[in-house]
């Protein structure tokens, strides 16, 4: 088992590496992309532009320029950025986190209660008409694209009803939970309705088909044959079981939100959070921060997929050995 | 120096219905403001972008999303006055009592530091820290110090070895006598402008030799930098040592704190300015808003001319641009009023056909390139394409069916113009593609030559008021370095016998510069008849502020004034 942990956990390592190789020297592929020139600024004399080069030590080859990203990144945690100077890239990252989390958080937990309640309820209606019905909502969720269906949310909040049935709405932004609680919350309800909506839909399709299948399964005939209710069947049986799909979806919904898949919500409704720094840093071609929002995205992708292989060998010896 | 690191602007053609605008700076050009009125004062100023302008270093920012910051915030021995129009490019008196002395034919400038003046720290600004400021320029690797400060005694070491800057023989200062000696090397008929910005700003002598990032620097106007946080928020607070000293120079500021907040896309940025959530936009209008600010929300618009320019940069060393008749055919058929349109329409832009801009020194009305006009015998103003003249020429030039690139930034409105231009090089008879590249790295890309870009779409904004940072920095000699992404001659232009011309002129407008302007005038035509480039038109500003929001007065050199701004 420690020998698997410890396999699975260089492997991790591997793949960070790589990506972290991989996003830098895709970077400097890039034509035209040289900082020096953009830091140095406008019309900058060649000997300035020199000193700049210098500085941000991109006179060295790319192998040492990467090397010593990494040590201001890991070792040092001064890494500062290429457009902002002065600006360090970790706490930018740090203050970000907090924000995705609040909203990520809040979304799963509306989405997670509408999902799983719609989801049981269309599997185990009887009325012909509401199955159909709530799939067509699922749909319908599913396909409004988030960008979209946020700035129809802000036109409908923030300017066409602002004066009257909106009035209480306050402005774009995010207030920290610490600060006011209260205004976090009342920032943060039309973000959370906006992305649950997408992710409720998925949930309520994933769910009523899968207990569906669960239901056409031989232990439930038994199940049936022995007399139990179809109340117990349906939620002690059909529901638990659909639940471990739901719940290996979450995780990887969830750890790829709060990553920075957020970043279209996040940037609609104005929340610093770790998406918008992601897109504003690849705007503004700050490898720093792209590099320490990338590396930090895959460690949350990459850590929750390692965890997930080892929650599974510890329920099932078989996997140890592949 | 280019409107800011990235031009986000998202105007779109045919969509501004923008009748009526009303414009508050009507007032006679060169009148100051009125005095101060302490019972408007107070309150928060909300200011509002899609984003922040990297470093708050103000020897370092070279933005001018910033620098309408500083003129509140930072000054320097001199500053540019407090007026509306015209006016605001008069260079007054800032921290020195008095315009300098020249001497030594213009080599010397003397100036005396006004006492009393404290940094918002504290401490007293002294002569020592006004020598200091000018090391720091070099110290700090400044964009301009090699092109504005280059000609103060001790640069050249100080450019070679920043660290070690001294300029011991170049800013001379008596502390007893509270004097400053600034020596030249040469007259710079440019200087007195080029010591009233922002990189020439006068810090205490203990501020970092490197750039201070976020963190503030103390400043002397009456507002200090309390926090900032590029992703977020750029607090800005009254300085608590402020006395006003000249109303010209540096008034006493009305709001109590200006919260600059970043983050918000342009559209919600206009709703929060609708719903008085916020008093200013910082960033273009979105072209499906202009209708409704043109309308519903027209007193709280400005719109006010910019001495700037979008131009198309022809690279004059290959093909096929290096042809004379060849870029004089594309300036031929260059719809000016379709670009104009591209940009959002006449009211955000005019048409122009020569180098310096309307309102700027130098300016001749004149255009060589409109029907029935030739760059010999001009028109007054530019009115309609020459498709025909130009299709000739390009047969003439032997040129025709030649393929050409043009590289254009990837936003919406530089996109379309590219298509365009696109349109109009294979109508004169050039197979032509468009090459849109990133917002961020185009500019730099279109200066190297090593990326062999034939023609592009790119803008000029004005440092300062005068006709050489539009003609001596774009298309002088000195500009032009090949395989540099800092070559800001474009066109790589370089032409011995006008760079003479222009060496001449510089010289001239150091004693007369009434002569000079005339002679800028006259070069603008002679290079223009050389066409290295197509000008397409001068921008216009629209500020869109809210209800509230009083006292709106717009500045042609830092744009509207911060600190005049009521919110009570």
């Amino acid at each position: 088992m420690l020998s698997f942990v410890a396999k699975r956990f260089s492997a991790m390592i591997f793949v960070l590496v790589s990506i972290s190789i991989l996003v830098f020297l895709i970077f400097f592929a890039t034509p035209g992309v040289d900082p020096a020139a953009r830091i140095a600024g406008r019309n900058a004399d060649q000997q300035t532009l020199m000193q700049v080069r210098a500085s941000f030590e991109l006179d060295k080859p790319l192998p040492a320029r990467y090397l010593s990203m990494m040590k201001h990144l890991f070792v040092t945690q001064d890494l500062t950025s290429y457009v902002n100077r002065g600006a360090k890239v970790l706490p930018q990252l740090f203050q970000a986190i907090p924000a995705t989390l609040s909203l990520v958080v809040g979304a799963a937990l509306i989405w997670l209660f509408v999902g799983i309640f719609l989801g049981v309820f269309a599997a185990s209606s009887k009325r012909k008409w509401i199955d159909p019905t709530i799939s067509v909502l699922g749909i319908i969720g599913i396909s409004l694209p988030v960008y979209w269906l946020g700035e129809v949310v802000n036109l409908i909040t923030q300017s066409k009803l602002h004066n009257s049935v909106f009035k209480w709405v306050p402005a774009l932004g995010y207030v920290s939970l610490t600060a006011n609680p209260w205004q976090w919350f009342l920032h943060l309800l039309f973000p959370w309705l906006t992305l649950a909506l997408l992710y409720a839909g998925i949930y309520i399709r994933v769910l009523r088909s899968e207990i569906l299948g669960v239901m056409k399964e031989d232990y439930i005939k038994t199940e049936r044959a022995k007399g139990a209710s179809e109340k117990r069947i349906l939620y002690k049986h059909a529901t638990r079981m659909s639940l471990i799909t739901i719940v290996s979806l979450f995780g990887l919904d969830f750890g790829a939100l709060v990553g920075g898949s957020a970043l279209l919500t996040e940037v609609v409704f104005g929340i610093q959070g770790v998406g918008k720094l992601t897109f504003d840093s690849l705007q503004n071609f700050d490898l720093p921060v792209i590099m320490a929002t990338v590396m930090y995205a895959s460690f949350f992708v990459v850590f929750m997929n390692a965890l997930v292989d080892i929650v599974y060998a510890v329920l099932d010896p078989r996997v140890r050995r592949v | 120096m280019r409107r800011s690191l990235i031009i986000k602007s998202l105007l779109t053609a045919g969509a501004l219905a923008l009748s009526v605008v009303a414009s508050s700076t009507s007032s006679a050009a060169g009148t100051g403001m009125v005095p101060f009125d302490s019972a408007k004062a107070g309150g928060t100023l909300k200011l509002v972008a899609q984003a922040a302008a990297g470093t708050l270093d103000p020897k370092v920012n070279y933005t001018g999303q910033f620098w309408q910051l500083y003129q509140a915030t930072y000054d320097g021995l001199l500053g540019f006055k407090y007026a509306d129009g015209a006016g605001s490019f008069e260079i007054v008196p800032d921290l020195a009592t008095a315009l300098p002395v020249q001497s030594n034919g213009g080599k010397t400038l003397t100036f005396t530091l006004r006492s009393g003046i404290k940094f918002s720290n504290g401490a007293p600004v002294t002569v020592a820290d006004v020598k200091a400021s000018f090391e720091r320029i070099f110290k700090v690797s400044s964009p301009t110090a090699g092109s504005f400060y280059n000609g103060i005694v001790g640069a050249p070491a100080c450019l070679t070895k920043p660290a070690t800057c001294k300029l011991d023989k170049g800013v001379v200062v008596n502390a007893a006598k509270n004097s400053v000696v600034i020596n030249l090397v040469a007259p710079d008929e440019a200087i007195l402008s080029k010591l009233a910005v922002p990189h020439a700003a006068i810090n205490p002598a203990s501020s970092p030799a490197k750039d201070a990032g976020t963190a503030p620097i103390p400043t002397t106007g009456p507002y200090m930098f309390k926090s900032y946080d590029p992703n977020k928020l750029l607090v800005m607070v009254r300085n608590p040592f402020f006395k006003e000293w000249s109303h010209d120079a540096q008034p006493a500021a009305y709001s109590d704190e200006i919260d600059y907040q970043f983050g918000l896309t342009p559209t919600a940025q206009v709703t929060a300015v609708e719903n008085n959530q916020a008093n200013w936009v910082y960033d273009p209008i979105p072209a499906d808003r202009l209708n409704e600010i043109g309308t519903k929300y027209a007193t709280q618009a400005h719109v006010n001319p910019l001495t700037a320019m979008w131009y198309l940069p022809m690279n004059v060393n290959i093909a096929p641009f290096n042809n004379v008749k060849a870029r004089q055919a594309v300036n031929y058929a260059l719809d000016r009023a379709a670009m104009v349109k591209i940009f959002g329409g006449s009211q955000l832009a005019a048409p122009v056909c020569s180098f310096l801009p309307p309102n700027f020194p130098g300016h001749v009305d004149y255009c060589g390139y409109t029907k029935g006009a030739t760059p010999t015998k001009p028109a007054k103003a530019w009115a309609a394409p020459d498709l025909a003249l130009a299709k000739k020429l390009v047969k003439d030039s032997g040129t025709a069916g030649q393929a050409v690139a043009v590289v254009v930034s990837d936003d919406d409105v530089n996109k379309q113009m590219g298509v365009y231009v696109q349109s109009v090089l294979n109508s004169i008879g050039y197979k032509a593609t468009v090459k849109p590249i990133s917002a961020n790295i185009q500019f730099t890309y279109i200066q190297n030559t090593k990326n062999k870009v034939q023609i592009s779409v790119s803008q000029w904004y004005q440092d300062y008021p005068a006709a050489s940072d539009f003609l001596n920095v774009l298309l002088g000699c000195a500009s032009f370095t090949p395989n540099s992404d800092a070559s800001i001659n474009m066109s790589g232009y370089c032409n011995k016998a006008f760079d003479a011309k222009m060496q001449k002129t510089l010289a001239l407008a150091v004693t007369d510069k009434t002569a000079a302007d005339k002679s800028w005038g006259q070069l603008d035509q002679e290079v223009m008849a050389d066409a290295p480039v197509a000008v397409a038109f001068t921008p216009k500003q629209l500020d869109f502020i809210s209800t509230g929001t009083k006292n709106y007065h717009f500045s042609l050199q830092f744009k509207m004034f911060v600190s005049q701004l009521q919110t009570k």
